[in-house]
């Protein structure tokens, strides 16, 4: 029953009648047996008894659930009204449904990356990201294990603190060596991210820094390579020709703690024995862990971080030559954690959700316009319905709920679109190697969030408009048929300040769009320092893959001399890092005779190239040599810094023949080249230090300039690779233009929402002030009419008609110049190579805006000139 | 709408007052809502009049209150109807409900039968 409440209220409202038919059948006996003729009892009974039905409603109205009936009769009422003018619901509608949309798109996309950010595990906010030293974007890994032990083991204000490596390997064993990604994790790892396994179990305590050869497998990787085989634990299998034994496999859907970054299996920090070096030591290529701590409950972020800074600050006097720099610790809320793709996220999507509830709003006042106007023309209809006894209260439940029934439909509608356009985030990441999985995701938070938003819309658009429409006096509205001739001075006056909302939000969209779009043509044209076309990049799985030092580097050798020689091809060089793909290697760095100021960080970038690396990238060398064949591991180290390192640790001397000390090892500057971008074109330069790659080289990537289109050469050098041994696995094989994409994609993301949210806003804007003006120009056919019978020649008419439009247009555009100017703000960082008061932006934006509303008056004047004022006149 | 105030008003002016008796009236035994008019007119001499657009909406909400309960049953007369009783929360309720009705007439009545020597001086 309690789920059909109506069905008990039909059967209450029969007992009721049963109950009054017993009390009159009662009445009629007596009067009967006192002697009164059948007729005139009943008649007397039933006027003793008085008005049956208003009986009934007063007495149901002690149920407590009238309201329930009347909402039933206001619903089946307002769906009435729709109905009857379709273009109205239709419009609104759909006008609501895109805007309801593009907030649910966006919130999607935050839901799917920030709020989410390590899928399967338990109280990600409680779950803090841990930086020591500098926080900026994408930084490496900033812990020893020996450091991490100490935090973990020290400190009093976490339940617990993992550490993790990200890194990718090959899945051998099969015909063709595959690509997976892999993470050595602390022993801890999966009980601080309150995971539990589906098969098997995770590490043990005492494995974490001894060489077990022990594997957990993700869920997905058990599923697609080893058919979901229940009998997997204990199995063995190859991971770069070393054999593993299976101890688990992660639940669905687990893919580790970096967020937005996929990983396919775990293993402990030193699974095979031969990292003992990086187990034992503080500094230099010991520091490779990613840390995450689990707060204890009731412990703040602000409290946890001091913490850990005592604790750090004893390790650092206990160590202090293995902690030169800034030694600081920051903690961030995994949504906006540097690790991970959600630093770049948190920098975008909110400020997208601003624009789209900026939308929202427009969107809103564009439809309390649209339902102004069909309540003013329905007033007769109201104030009938006012003087046959409804009370305003009714009157603005049933208008609001319109609005309501409205907004309803129209987030049905946003939540089929949003379970299509939260998948489309994927869209605007181009191919790259790391492992992305960012994509929105439709969960009950977001429909939830459709839920609230379109009923607060309805609300918004239905309450404003009603309450005005049930003040006009019902008497004054049905005496005079004319008072419609100016719509009344108070619904004049709201619907003016609707208009002009709906112009002054549509004006910061238009600027930040194309402040957006103008950033985005200067990133492409910008000039990032080094050669973008006729380049060809692929990676060789070397170190991945299992192979001996020495025959690596035989290997390495023969590539460089096997891809040389294929036709078309320029230059061949080695390099162990591609520019602006996001990925990015930092070092502590130590200058000889420099001293650092307190807490000056010493991070640089650093990268591995060999002989004719900055030929083929066309970067000047400034100063000095480029690298040479004879700088290999039995010559004294050397490195080449560019113009910003320069400067940096040797203002005005000479850098040639200065030493750096990186690794614990000293080497020479032998060169100094041009400055070039390393991750974004609009970063602020970092000093970078290349090294010599046959002398420190990590990763190995062969990147060719090619005489023609560099993707034709891909199979060629594909070949070549695999003559050499056609086990070795080769990966993203691509042009450097599509890698260097990658750097753009947020500019992508940002100008491609905001341009379609301006365009949004643009339609609204001028649809409205066309309906508002076109509306209350014809209720003035009359009285223009009029004024051309008296000789108003057509020319003033038509400024009669589109004064009022300009007026508008005018507040609309000053308020809006203020709001925007104010919103510009916080989008300044997002901007390259303009300002965010860019005057050109702003004068055009603001002529676009201006020259179509006053084409939206033209329009309506034009036709109120061209009327007979004859007709006009009879028209009322 | 200004009839269905009236009733409105009177069961406010008579609430508490029009409870009690029909509370009263249903301490002689079950009752339905003729008996209670037809009982509450013949122990006031024909003085009490009770509305129907009042008893009924009090019946409905006395019984949401749980100070009486409703069933359908057979009148002496053959007639099917609904006869309310009082329930213990009721009689509990009328208890309160008479102490404070005998307060307040003998608070009105100290106020209107003042001793004439004492308005005198």
């Amino acid at each position: 029953m309690k789920w059909f409440p109506s069905f008990g209220f039909q059967r209450r409202k029969r007992e009721l009648q049963e109950e009054i038919d017993a009390h009159l059948q009662m009445a009629i006996a007596d009067r009967v047996a006192r002697g009164e003729t059948a007729e005139t009892a009943r008649q007397e009974a039933a006027r003793e008894f008085g008005n049956i039905p208003l009986v009934q409603d007063v007495t149901r109205d002690m149920w407590g659930q009238a309201w329930l009936e009347q909402l039933g009769r206001d619903v089946r009422y307002a769906l009435r009204q729709l109905r009857k003018s379709p273009g109205f619901s239709i419009t609104a509608t759909a006008m609501l449904a895109v805007a309801i949309c593009a907030n649910s798109t966006v919130f999607s996309w935050i839901d799917g990356t920030m709020l989410r950010p390590i899928p399967g595990a338990r109280d990600t906010g409680d779950l803090v990201s841990l930086q020591r030293g500098e926080r900026n974007f994408s930084p490496t890994p900033p812990f020893s294990y020996l450091d991490y032990r100490d935090l973990r083991e020290q400190n009093h204000t976490f339940a617990g603190i993992l550490a993790y490596h990200h890194d990718w390997i090959t899945l051998t064993g099969g015909a063709q060596p595959e690509r997976a990604y892999i993470s050595n994790v602390s022993a801890n790892y999966f009980d601080v991210l309150g995971i539990k396994p589906v098969l098997g179990r995770f590490f043990l305590p005492e494995e974490e820094s001894r060489p077990v050869p022990h594997v957990v497998l993700s869920y997905s990787l058990w599923k697609t390579r080893y058919a979901e085989d229940p009998a997997i634990v204990g199995k063995s299998i190859e991971i770069a020709r070393h054999p593993v034994t299976v101890i688990g496999v992660a639940p669905e859907g687990v893919v580790g703690a970096m967020p937005g970054i996929r990983e396919d299996l775990w293993v402990t920090l030193d699974p095979l024995g031969t990292d003992v070096w990086r187990m034992t030591h503080r500094s230099g290529g010991a520091v490779w862990l990613n840390v995450i701590g689990r707060l204890r409950p009731g412990v703040s972020r602000g409290q946890a971080a001091q913490d850990l800074d005592t604790v750090m600050h004893n390790i650092v006097a206990a160590f202090p030559d293995d902690h030169l720099g800034d030694n600081r610790i920051t903690l961030d809320p995994m949504w906006r954690s540097p690790f991970g793709a959600n630093g770049y996220m948190a920098a975008t999507l909110p400020i997208l959700l601003a624009f789209a509830a900026v939308v929202l709003l427009l969107t809103c006042a564009n439809v309390a316009t649209l339902t102004l106007v069909r309540f003013v023309s329905r007033r007769r209809e109201l104030a009938i319905r006012q003087s046959l006894g409804a009370n305003r209260i009714q009157l603005v439940r049933q208008m609001v709920l319109e609005g309501v029934v409205l907004s309803i439909v129209a987030g049905a509608v946003a939540l089929v679109l949003t379970s299509w356009t939260s998948k489309t985030f994927a869209w605007f990441f181009p191919a790259n190697s790391n492992p992305l999985i960012l994509n929105g995701s439709m969960d009950h938070k977001v429909v939830i969030g459709i839920a609230v938003s379109s009923l607060l819309v309805g609300m918004l658009c239905g309450a404003l408009p009603a309450w005005r429409s049930s003040h006009a006096p019902a008497v004054e509205v049905l005496k005079a048929e004319s008072a419609s001739i100016s719509g009344g001075s108070r619904n004049r006056k709201l619907l003016s300040g609707l208009v002009v909302a709906q112009i002054a939000l549509s004006l910061p969209l238009l600027l930040c769009s194309g402040l957006f779009l103008r950033t985005l043509r200067n990133l492409a044209g910008a000039n990032p320092g080094f050669e973008q076309d006729h380049i060809l990049t692929a990676t060789v799985g070397l170190n991945i893959a299992g192979y001996s030092h020495n025959e690596e580097q035989v290997i390495r050798h023969k590539i460089l001399d096997r891809v040389s020689a294929l036709p078309g091809v320029k230059v061949a060089s080695l390099t162990d890092w591609i520019p602006m793909t996001l990925s990015h290697k930092g070092e502590d760095a130590y200058p000889e005779g420099y001293v650092p100021h307190p807490h000056e960080s010493l991070k640089v970038a650093h990268a591995e190239v060999s002989p004719r690396y900055f030929e083929s990238l066309h970067i000047p060398i400034l100063e000095g040599r480029e690298f040479t064949p004879d700088d290999d591991e039995k010559a004294p180290r050397v490195l080449i810094v560019d113009q910003t390192a320069a400067r940096r640790y040797w203002p005005g001397q000479d850098p040639l023949g200065k030493e750096l000390r990186v690794w614990g090892r000293l080497f020479t500057v032998v060169g100094v080249v041009r400055n070039s971008t390393h991750t974004f074109v609009n970063e602020s330069p970092e000093p970078m230090v290349y090294m010599s790659f046959f002398q420190a080289g990590y990763e190995t990537m062969v990147q060719v300039e090619t005489e023609g289109n560099p993707v034709d050469l891909a199979p060629a050098v594909q070949n070549a690779i695999h003559e050499i041994d056609t086990r070795l696995p080769v990966f993203d094989v691509r042009s450097m233009r599509e890698s260097t994409q990658m750097a753009s994609s947020f500019a992508v993301i940002q100008s491609t929402l905001a341009g379609m949210f301006a365009l949004i806003g643009l339609v609204l804007a001028i649809t409205g002030i066309y309906g508002v003006v076109a509306y209350r120009t014809q209720l003035r056919t009359h009285e223009i009419g009029i004024r051309m019978a008296l000789g108003a020649s057509r020319v003033d008419v038509l400024r009669l008609v589109l004064l009022q439009g300009f007026w508008l247009t005018g507040i609309g555009l000053a308020l809006g110049l203020v709001f925007a100017l104010g919103l510009t703000r916080i989008i300044v960082r997002l901007l390259y190579g303009i300002g965010a008061n860019d005057p050109v932006t702003v004068v055009s934006v603001v002529m676009l805006l201006g020259a179509m509303s006053l084409l939206a008056c033209y329009l309506p004047a034009h036709r109120a000139m061209r009327r007979n004022p004859v007709t006009a006149i009879r028209e009322l | 709408m200004n009839e269905r105030s009236q009733y409105k008003n009177r069961i406010e002016l008579l609430q508490g007052t029009l409870d009690m008796l029909i509370l009263q009236t249903l301490q002689w035994g079950p009752q339905h809502g003729y008996g209670i008019v037809q009982a509450l007119r013949l122990r006031s001499g024909d003085l009490l009049q009770v509305e129907t657009g009042s008893l009924y909406p009090a019946l409905h909400r006395l019984e949401r209150q749980s100070w009486v309960q409703s069933e359908w049953k057979q009148s002496e007369s053959k007639q099917k109807a609904r006869y309310y009783r009082i329930t213990a929360k009721g009689k509990k309720q009328l208890a309160s409900d008479l102490g404070r009705w005998e307060r307040i007439v003998e608070a009105i009545g100290s106020v209107v039968y003042v001793k004439p020597e004492e308005s005198e001086s």
